[in-house]
């Protein structure tokens, strides 16, 4: 067995350029949370590591119209962000302030997070639900895609072989946004189910938009508009609630894992999402 | 500022150790829960690197375990669980090792496992072990059994009809990991024909005496020397890694560390599984008139100190309390999962859940408060327990109530549950220590008591201290190497404190009677001080210690005992580990998440030798049973650990420990251990809490997708089968 080459590029056309001539046999490093455990695990035996820490510029935080979180900037740095924490993208910081155990977070990456598409995670939940986008460079330039979008399935994402992820743009967030991990073990534990909502309230109450995404229970992210519809035009009652949960816990599929059986997860979202909605009725 | 060695990373931990030469070994482990090995082929493991096969260990002993012989250091015709040494290869690096381990070729035949020891005691079942010779004292009573505790005392199964009242229930308790911070680490090297074993073990002794049998040499050719332990909480107990380090280091004539990763500690040794039917039978007064207790144990592919776990944790199920006609059937089991031993509430753990629940159903059955029943019932001063001893120093009573107080049980009973215990010491047992002046005027304390983060140091150094009315610091612990400290019989189920204790003060009185002679005169005209030794009344005869260096006092202190595996009659044990603990909780009716209110333990501690470190053990066993109770469990598919990783299995976090409270009762005349006495009451307090929030759990852990499926009757109906059903029964 070879020693792995692990390349530390300087420049983003310089990562590019390895991952175009190395393929397949290159697995790209960001923080190494999830590629270490795969590692560790033996589930992986790459030839090469493309490391992104050496990247410039990759470690922004810019704040304008919309929120941009640069590829490597970790999950601490988002959750300490006075910046964010003082704007409208509150709710993004408290959701990566969420994930795991700070030691973790001090290392997992934003993009890193995105790529991995682990189903057990929770900011691609919140993302989905804030009409995130991801920014994809390759050698011919640039694209963006919704993370609705770009996480597929289980560990499979719309990148292409000669992208990188460079850039999450966040959207302006809607009046109300709520992250709820609902976790059935210890408090680092990964999400059993993640429920995101974001809802533009008018001054009057009325609800204008309405997004509601479960995730952690299968390969994606999962959202039903046709089930929110029922909630637009008026305020939110609990009986309304009570219906989008049903309703999702009806559409969602679900999978079993330590964390709690398919059946389990089903119950569950019934009461997450109506719970989640409830802070709205109040 | 002379900082802890532990927390500049300078401290040396079995993993750290090193000897010039050294070389790195690899276990090759069998990816299939049974089957026979057809073939191994080393022929592609480059030439420097030594492999380790059936065919290297011929001439030794074929099997080595502390209570059956049926363990092979690698696999011979079969491998009997996931994770079971096939091959070993040592190599220069640990990287090179692991290279070599992927060239090692082996075929094999697959065969049908089983994975639950109900199941296995069928018929149908595989048989694990085929001419192995189990010892007299063990009762082999059953397809795949390795022993079986019986017990019967007054009427037996009889006693029922004396009963207004039977409650009955079945009870699971999941396999769990140990998850020390240090894995498992040993390093052996020969030298002139001479096995030397630096290892960190609880139980150096039993590793000497079973390498010395296994490679067939007296036991003054082997030498071990403990290495301090980043934790271990029983899963350094008797041989792990030693058989298979010496065999490559044999063979090498090259020392040899071997250091586990955190994916094979879980196919090395974790908790037992356990299975439980009790009965509990009483009059419509709340007087207990008969118990019966039938458990099923699964200790996995061999049986280590499972036969010692069936018996303890069987009369641990009957709890503290009079009852007059009991029966207790506990089976050890062979399965094809990985091998179970020795954990932190050894057996008491499984035990006390299934009966202190079962305590909650009479109570609930007569409307008697859980407090009052369990008080009528509870064994006193000078009653007989089940084994017919009589029991001294009893504290049970006092326990429960301070547990009882702690969450204002009198004010209100919603939502709390209690939980009261015996626990078992090692019975028979016998500890050695040495107490020699040396050069310097210090007292040099020899014993084999072993280190793995209870600060054992200190314990001993004071008790050495308040023996001779000396200085602690005066008191220097020795190195601890089996050529040098004498024979203790192991680290383990909290004895170390009260053995200790007994045997330093034998050693500590023959100290002063050797150092009186050398003064001609009577120990109790000796007077001893941090500044010398001298004579009462003539203060020019006063000489400072380090003119006594070379003197020696010696102490024994031994503990008789057993029970006699048919009749379960005896001494159980020599004295008794007593605790209790309380409860609140508040359950999330939707989602079944059970948050702890309150938690408080009551351990009865005898003397305190060392404060601090006798409250970070109770705390530390505290947060053990929060782990065991709300999530922790091994989960296996066709006996695969599925969750071998601490993402996938957890244990608690600091965020998941609520503010919990104890007492340490002090009194009597000994010193008592308390490394592990919350562990077992802790989450019977918890599930009886759960079970009064309406939710009659029966399992650990009482994962928050149990909690809500459990029933919210308190009726006594005979459960769901757990899988595998009670067919047996």
């Amino acid at each position: 067995m070879e020693e792995p080459e692990w390349h530390s590029p300087a420049s983003i056309e310089e990562a590019l350029a390895l991952k175009v001539r190395l393929g397949d046999a290159a697995t790209v490093v960001a923080g190494g949370t999830f590629t270490g455990i795969l590692v560790a695990n033996d589930l992986i035996r790459p030839h090469a590591f493309i490391h992104l820490a050496r990247l410039p510029g990759l470690d922004r935080i810019e704040i304008g119209d919309e929120l941009h979180l640069g590829a490597m900037v970790t999950h601490r740095r988002v959750e300490r962000s006075s910046e964010i924490r003082e704007s409208p993208w509150a709710c993004v910081a408290e959701c990566f302030a969420s994930v795991a155990s700070p030691r973790i977070r001090n290392q997992a990456t934003v993009g890193g997070v995105l790529c991995d598409a682990d189903y057990a995670s929770d900011p691609p939940t919140l993302l989905v639900a804030l009409g995130a986008r991801v920014r994809l460079r390759s050698p011919s330039g640039e694209r963006d895609v919704l993370v609705a979008d770009f996480i597929k399935d289980h560990y499979e994402t719309a990148l292409g072989a000669d992208e990188l992820l460079i850039d999450v743009v966040v959207p302006r967030p809607p009046r109300h946004v709520t992250y709820f991990k609902f976790k059935s073990r210890s408090s680092e534990d990964r999400p059993c189910v993640g429920v995101a909502v974001a809802a533009e309230v008018d001054d009057s109450g009325r609800c204008r938009s309405l997004r509601v995404v479960v995730g952690a229970v299968s390969g994606r992210p999962q959202e039903f508009p046709q089930a929110c519809a029922v909630a637009l035009g008026d305020r939110i009652t609990i009986d309304v609630a009570t219906e989008i949960g049903h309703q999702y816990s009806e559409l969602a599929s679900t999978l079993s894992d330590v964390r709690g059986s398919a059946a389990y997860r089903k119950r569950l979202i019934a009461v997450l999402v109506r719970r989640s909605l409830e802070t709205l009725a109040a | 500022m002379t900082l802890d060695p532990r927390i500049t990373g300078r401290f040396e931990y079995g993993q750290d150790q090193q000897v010039e030469g050294m070389l790195h070994a690899r276990i090759l482990r069998s990816p299939h829960a049974h089957a026979k090995v057809l073939s191994i082929n080393t022929s592609e493991v480059p030439q420097q690197v030594v492999t380790l096969t059936r065919d290297d260990v011929a001439d030794l002993e074929p099997l080595y375990g502390p209570m059956v012989k049926d363990q092979p250091i690698v696999a011979r015709e079969r491998v009997l669980h996931v994770g079971d040494a096939v091959a070993a290869v040592a190599a220069g690096t640990p990287r090179e090792a692991e290279e070599a381990i992927a060239l090692v070729e082996v075929e094999y035949e697959e065969m049908p496992g089983v994975f639950d020891p109900v199941d296995a005691t069928g018929d149908a079942a595989p048989l694990l072990h085929d001419g192995i010779e189990i010892p007299a004292e063990l009762r082999p009573d059953g397809r795949n059994i390795c022993h079986r505790f019986r017990l019967q005392s007054g009427l037996g199964q009889q006693g029922f009809e004396l009963a207004d009242v039977v409650v009955e229930d079945t009870f699971a308790v999941a396999a769990a990991a140990h998850v020390a911070m240090e894995p498992h680490a040993t390093l052996a090297y020969w030298e002139e024909g001479r096995l030397h074993v630096i290892t960190g073990t609880q139980t150096p002794f039993n590793v000497r005496r079973d390498l010395a049998a296994l490679f067939r040499l007296s036991e003054e050719m082997i030498r071990i020397v403990v290495a301090p332990m980043g934790g271990s909480f029983g899963a350094k107990t008797f041989m792990r890694l030693e058989p298979i380090t010496a065999a490559l280091a044999r063979k090498a004539r090259r020392p040899v560390r071997a250091v586990l990763t955190r994916g094979e500690e879980f196919l090395t040794v974790n908790r037992h599984p356990a299975r439980f039917h009790i009965r509990l039978g009483a009059t419509r007064d709340g007087t207990f008139v008969a118990k019966s207790v039938d458990a099923w144990w699964d200790t996995g592919a061999y049986a280590d100190c499972g036969p010692s776990v069936c018996t303890k944790g069987g009369y641990a199920a009957i709890g503290p309390y009079r009852i007059p006609n009991v029966t207790v059937d506990s089976r050890c089991v062979y399965t094809n999962l990985p091998p179970a031993g020795a954990f932190r509430g050894y057996a008491a753990t499984q035990g006390v859940w299934a009966s202190e629940r079962v305590t909650d159903l009479m109570a609930g059955r007569l409307e008697i408060d859980p407090l009052e029943l369990r008080l009528r019932n509870l064994l006193r001063d000078g009653d007989r327990f089940a084994t017919g001893e009589v029991m001294r120093d009893v504290r049970f009573a006092a326990c429960l109530r301070a547990a009882a107080e702690a969450v204002d049980w009198s004010e209100g009973r919603k939502n709390k549950g209690l939980a009261v215990m015996l626990k078992g010491m090692q019975t028979p047992s016998r500890t050695g220590v040495a107490l020699e002046i040396d050069a310097g005027g210090h007292i040099l304390l020899r014993s084999a008591t072993t280190d793995m983060g209870q600060r054992p140091d200190i314990a001993q150094r004071n008790l050495a201290a308040e023996a001779l009315g000396l200085s602690p610091d005066l008191i220097a612990v020795g190195p601890n190497d089996t050529d040098l400290v004498p024979f203790d019989t192991r680290t383990t189920s909290s004895r170390s404190t009260f053995m200790m204790s007994n045997a330093i003060r034998e050693a500590a009185n023959d100290l002063r009677r050797k150092i009186a002679e050398r003064f001609e005169v009577a120990p109790e005209d000796l007077v001893l001080s941090d500044e010398g030794a001298g004579v009462a009344g003539s203060p020019d005869l006063s000489r400072p210690l380090a003119d006594l260096a070379g003197l020696r006092g010696d102490g024994t202190f031994v503990t008789p005992g057993g029970l006699d595996p048919d009749t379960g009659q005896g001494i159980a044990s020599s004295h008794w580990h007593q605790a209790a603990a309380s409860a609140e909780v508040r359950v999330d009716p939707e989602t079944g998440v059970t948050s702890i209110t309150r938690l408080h333990t009551a351990v009865y501690a005898g003397n305190v030798v060392d404060r601090p470190g006798a409250e970070l053990q109770n705390e530390g066993s505290t947060i053990f049973g929060i782990g065991t109770a709300l999530f922790e469990g091994i989960v296996f598919e066709g006996g695969q650990v599925t969750n071998g990783n601490l993402s996938d299995y957890e244990i608690p976090s600091i965020l998941d420990v609520p503010d919990f409270t104890y007492d340490l009762l002090e009194g009597g005349e000994h010193s008592h251990g308390l490394g592990e006495m919350a562990v077992p009451v802790v989450p019977a307090a918890i599930g009886n809490a759960v079970a009064a929030a309406g939710h009659p759990v029966r399992n650990l852990p009482m994962s928050a997708e149990a909690v809500l499926g459990s029933s919210t009757s308190q009726g006594l109906r005979r459960p769901s089968s757990p899988q595998g059903g009670w067919e047996g029964d």
